[in-house]
């Protein structure tokens, strides 16, 4: 299975941005951050002492819809957690993330995003980076599905995500908390723990911290975790900028 | 917000006296175009267009509606853009400005208006089904000149699409995967494209693909949406100062000319990608047989 | 750093100093529920929420059913302050009208299927289990018969302006709520499904529901030679429309609203109908014993969860933030000493306001199994707080929630 490919700002406009594809979904995600801007007509916001985030999902073939400010909702609460938005320069002012989908299928009307949303957060996240927006940790984010046999699926294609029985989206911080966990279909909770454990070791390896050997197994299966992809894509990125600095040394 | 940081007065006059000279800050000639790239993805429709630095996502999609009930014979064709954060900040997201709503209707006008994509090769039933095609712009980068851009962008992406293809039997209409059946390409009737100009000095100075900065500190804009045979399908002077009529004149030829350039740069990216595409597909098969 | 936030509890302290409690509520609402969470000590009082709930504990909760008369089917479910009204109204779809379902791909092996379907026996299929009816589900989802839409009444919380576009929040409900439609598989498009009879010449009793009738063979069917396999076709749609106004918001408007949507769908009649052959038209029996009910499949029932922290600032000072396994670790802490986090079950609407992290499960029961409790959505966002323990110890209360939301909505 191939990793993702990502690279950090592509665009020449924006703050910051990132693009990024998963391989085996086949969706290939731009994103943009500009911050900290002013949002006026917005002087009413709930939290002034605080940043406001704002994010825009623009799917790639169809206009908008319910969909998209559902998973708006979900990614902002995620990041939420994550940007300091009381940093200096940021409080009354707002982190504007847009998203567009720009590659792969479309998900049409009340159809599930889970497929997607691992790929919208790590664009997010790579954005975020790019934009030198503070941070308290980043992020690592997976989607399994659980076919009618029981067996899990890594990041399944639009297919494979329709025909399964339950779908799930897990998204951890970069200490290995839980941050966000979205999951539909009929499943019980055993079946939600194993899922959690594969997550965990896809974005994390094996540093999964219960004492068991059996855990040690999933690392053959999932090559490189998804952390060290987001590592080593900022990491290139200050190698090619900072080129000037690292040859004279 | 939805307006751009307002030039300053010194960069406008530096901008004017520049021109005077006859000097564009990029170095170009008044009636060159910076230098445009396109590139297909895998995506059949899926285009990137780079004009300087303005760059921007075209992706074609195609699936089957009902037809119009008042035109039963055509098929419907749509192209939508919607100007996100990401192209500028100074655009709101989910929030229409006047620059988009300019924007869609003179594509819409060159492109869609003179039939351009031919919609009654859409139809595949009469008044039941039909092909809906769907240009989604995604502007990724702006840096002026917008109009010509998205222009080039639909246009290239209209003639790379392929549609999967579709065959009536028994009053049902059965769609072939894009594997099992050579998908057809979209019946392009004429190839439209527009050429913007910008307007200085009272219309005595005139610039064509204009940057951002450029388009801030003119007067007005005049745009002209021509195909390679020379017929006018749109022209437009659309608000600011008024603009001698020889403008008029004396630009059609240049903007002939630029459609010709423009329209042999995108038949040149599509046969460079239709070869690429072969040799891939050739590769392809040859694979599949070491296998056997 | 708990302590130091608890200090002014609302007990009457010297005149000068003191407030009454409801404004201490406004001005300091995080200190407020915290103390209210942790009292102090000495106080000898028992930990308990500002609204006098304990943290597991729902709101009072009713529902009524078939109170709109020009609905179909509708429910009113309070939640406390929070109200929801659902009303579910069915319209006829006319498959001619349906752009994609004279359409196949063949890439699926449902050519003509879809169309002239095979019906062994649909009556059958109510026993089988949900995932069995897969190509029929995918009718709901693919030709839109399930059409959610939740508004927010101006008036029903303070913050609302009249006359503005739906809100983010409403429109996000909506798609939760059609997307647990779908991903549960509640309606059974069976039940949706408007049938043509041929003239029936088999040895079938003509008193069937009409979809669950055998059919004469289909002459141009490719089949036509097996002579065990009937075939009808499907000429209309049911289309519900299933809208939700909640006229009261005071937090938690998921709930309320899924548990209109499902009582209002329990309540649903829909008439018998058919295909005119004559008339080429779908015709509807006026008689009301004929109309009959949606058959579900199963009760998923949601139940909502705030967090809520102590110290508030953990979210943005960076060096705060524990690793996970030291989170576990100042989790068994936890248990001895003081208490950082609280999971608040059902919060209204100054709790939400004071709590990031959010958890929504909705669980179900299959009638007459073996009591398992099987999961039908499970989201958590915004924070850390919520990791697999305390997901677990949750499921366990919406499991007791669904117990209580069954004997609710058997009454009405």
């Amino acid at each position: 299975m191939g990793g993702p490919i990502a690279s950090l700002n592509p665009l020449n406009r924006a703050d910051g941005s990132a693009s990024y594809k998963c391989v085996s979904t086949g969706s290939n995600i731009l994103g943009s951050v500009n911050a900290p801007i002013e949002l006026p007509g917005r002087r009413d916001a709930l939290k002034p002492e605080e940043a406001t985030i704002e994010v825009f999902v623009k799917p790639g073939t169809a206009p908008g819809g319910v969909g998209e400010r559902y998973i708006e909702g979900v990614i902002r609460n995620a990041l939420g957690r994550l940007i300091l938005g009381r940093e200096n320069g940021y409080p009354r002012r707002g982190v504007v993330i847009t998203l567009a989908i720009v590659g792969g299928e479309s998900v049409g009307r009340g159809g599930s995003y889970l497929p997607l949303l691992p790929a919208l957060l790590h664009t997010a996240a790579l954005a975020l980076l790019s934009a030198s927006v503070p941070l308290s940790m980043t992020l690592s984010a997976t989607v399994l599905a659980v076919d009618s046999s029981g067996e899990i699926i890594r990041e399944p294609s639009v297919k494979d995500a329709k025909a399964a029985t339950s779908l799930h989206a897990l998204a951890f911080t970069s200490k290995g908390q839980l941050l966000l966990n979205e999951s539909e279909g009929a499943f019980d909770f055993g079946t939600w723990e194993t899922v959690y454990e594969r997550a965990l070791a896809i974005c994390h390896g094996t540093s999964t911290l219960s004492s068991d050997g059996d855990v040690a197994m999933t690392e053959n299966v999932d090559s490189q975790p998804l952390e060290g992809v987001l590592r080593d894509t900022v990491q290139d990125q200050i190698h090619s900028e900072y080129a000037w600095k690292i040859d004279a040394a | 917000m939805n307006k751009e940081a307002l030039l300053s007065i010194a960069e406008r006059d530096f901008i004017l006296d520049a021109l005077r000279e006859d000097v564009r800050l990029d170095g170009r000639a008044a009636d060159q175009l910076r230098p445009l790239t396109l590139s297909f993805e895998e995506e059949h429709g899926h285009v990137k267009v780079q004009l300087g630095k303005t760059s921007l996502i075209v992706r074609i999609s195609a699936e089957v509606a009902q037809p119009h009930d008042d035109r039963p014979f055509d098929g419907i064709f749509n192209i939508a853009m919607e100007l996100t954060a990401m192209g500028s900040p100074a655009w709101d997201n989910g929030r229409q400005g006047d620059l988009e709503t300019y924007v869609t209707n003179v594509l819409d006008r060159v492109i869609r208006h003179s039939n351009a994509l031919d919609t009654e090769s859409l139809c595949i039933l009469k008044g039941v089904s039909c092909w809906t095609i769907r240009a989604d712009v995604h502007i990724t980068d702006y840096d002026g000149n917008l109009i010509d851009a998205s222009c080039i962008g639909v246009m290239a992406g209209l003639q790379h699409f392929r549609r999967p293809d579709a065959v009536v039997k028994d009053g049902q209409v059965i769609v072939y995967g894009l594997d099992e059946r050579v998908p057809v390409p979209l019946n392009i009737t004429h190839k439209p494209l527009s050429v913007s100009f910008h307007t200085f000095d009272e219309g005595k100075l005139v610039v064509l693909d204009a940057t951002r900065k450029e388009e801030q500190a003119s007067e007005a804009d005049v745009v002209i949406g021509m195909n390679n045979a020379g017929d006018v399908c749109y022209l437009s002077k659309f608000s600011g100062s008024p603009v001698d009529a020889m403008v008029f004149v004396t630009k059609t030829t240049v903007a002939l000319d630029k459609v010709k350039e423009i329209n042999g740069i995108i038949d040149k990216a599509l046969q460079a990608d239709l070869a690429k595409r072969a040799k891939g597909g050739l590769a392809e098969e040859s694979r599949a047989a070491n296998d056997r | 750093m708990a302590s130091t936030a608890t200090a002014p509890a609302p007990q009457p302290i010297p005149p000068s100093l003191s407030l009454p409690p409801s404004q201490f509520a406004r001005l300091q609402p995080h200190a407020y529920l915290l103390a209210h969470l942790s009292p102090p000590a000495s106080s000898q009082q028992p930990s308990i929420r500002a609204n006098g709930r304990s943290p597991s504990q729902f709101r009072v909760t009713s529902a009524n059913t078939g109170s709109l008369t020009h609905t179909n089917g509708s429910a009113v479910v309070r939640l406390g302050d929070t109200t929801a009204v659902c009303g579910v109204k069915a319209e006829i779809l006319h498959t001619e009208d349906i752009a994609s379902w004279s359409v196949s791909h063949s890439s699926s092996s449902s050519f003509a299927s879809n169309k002239r379907r095979k019906l062994t026996n649909p009556t059958a299929k109510l026993g089988e289990d949900r995932t069995d009816s897969g190509d029929n589900e995918s009718h709901i989802e693919d030709f839109s018969l399930l059409v959610p839409n939740l508004s927010l009444s101006t008036g029903c919380a303070p913050g609302l302006i009249p006359g503005a576009p739906p809100s983010a929040l409403a429109q996000s409900m909506s798609h939760q709520i059609l997307s647990l439609l779908h991903t549960s598989r509640l309606v059974r498009a069976e039940d949706l499904q408007i049938w043509y009879e041929r003239p029936n010449f088999g040895p079938e009793e003509p008193e069937h529901h009409n979809e669950s009738e055998q059919m004469d063979v289909d002459v141009e069917q490719e089949g036509s030679d097996e002579a065990s396999i009937q075939t009808g076709e499907i000429k209309a749609f049911w289309v519900l429309y299933i809208d939700i106004m909640i006229i009261s918001l005071a937090g938690n408007p998921f709930d309320a609203a899924w548990t209109a949507v499902l009582a209002a769908l329990r309540d649903t009649k829909l008439p018998r109908a058919w295909w005119d052959v004559d008339n080429e038209t779908v015709v509807c029996s006026d008689i009301v014993s004929e109309a009959r009910k949606l058959s579900l499949w199963g009760l998923p029932i949601a139940s909502s969860f705030g967090v809520f922290e102590a110290d508030a600032a953990a979210g943005w000072r960076s060096v705060t933030i524990q690793d996970a396994e030291e989170e576990r670790k100042l989790a068994e802490g936890d248990r001895k000493g003081i208490q950082r986090r609280w999971v608040l079950a059902d919060p209204d609407g100054y709790e939400e306001g004071l709590s990031q992290e959010r958890v929504c499960l909705v669980v179900d029961k299959p009638q007459g199994g073996d009591g398992k409790v099987f999961i039908v959505k499970m989201e958590k966002n915004g924070g850390f707080a919520v990791d697999r323990k305390e997901l677990k110890e949750l499921v366990d209360i919406s499991t007791r929630r669904w117990e209580d939301i069954n004997q609710i909505l058997k009454q009405c």
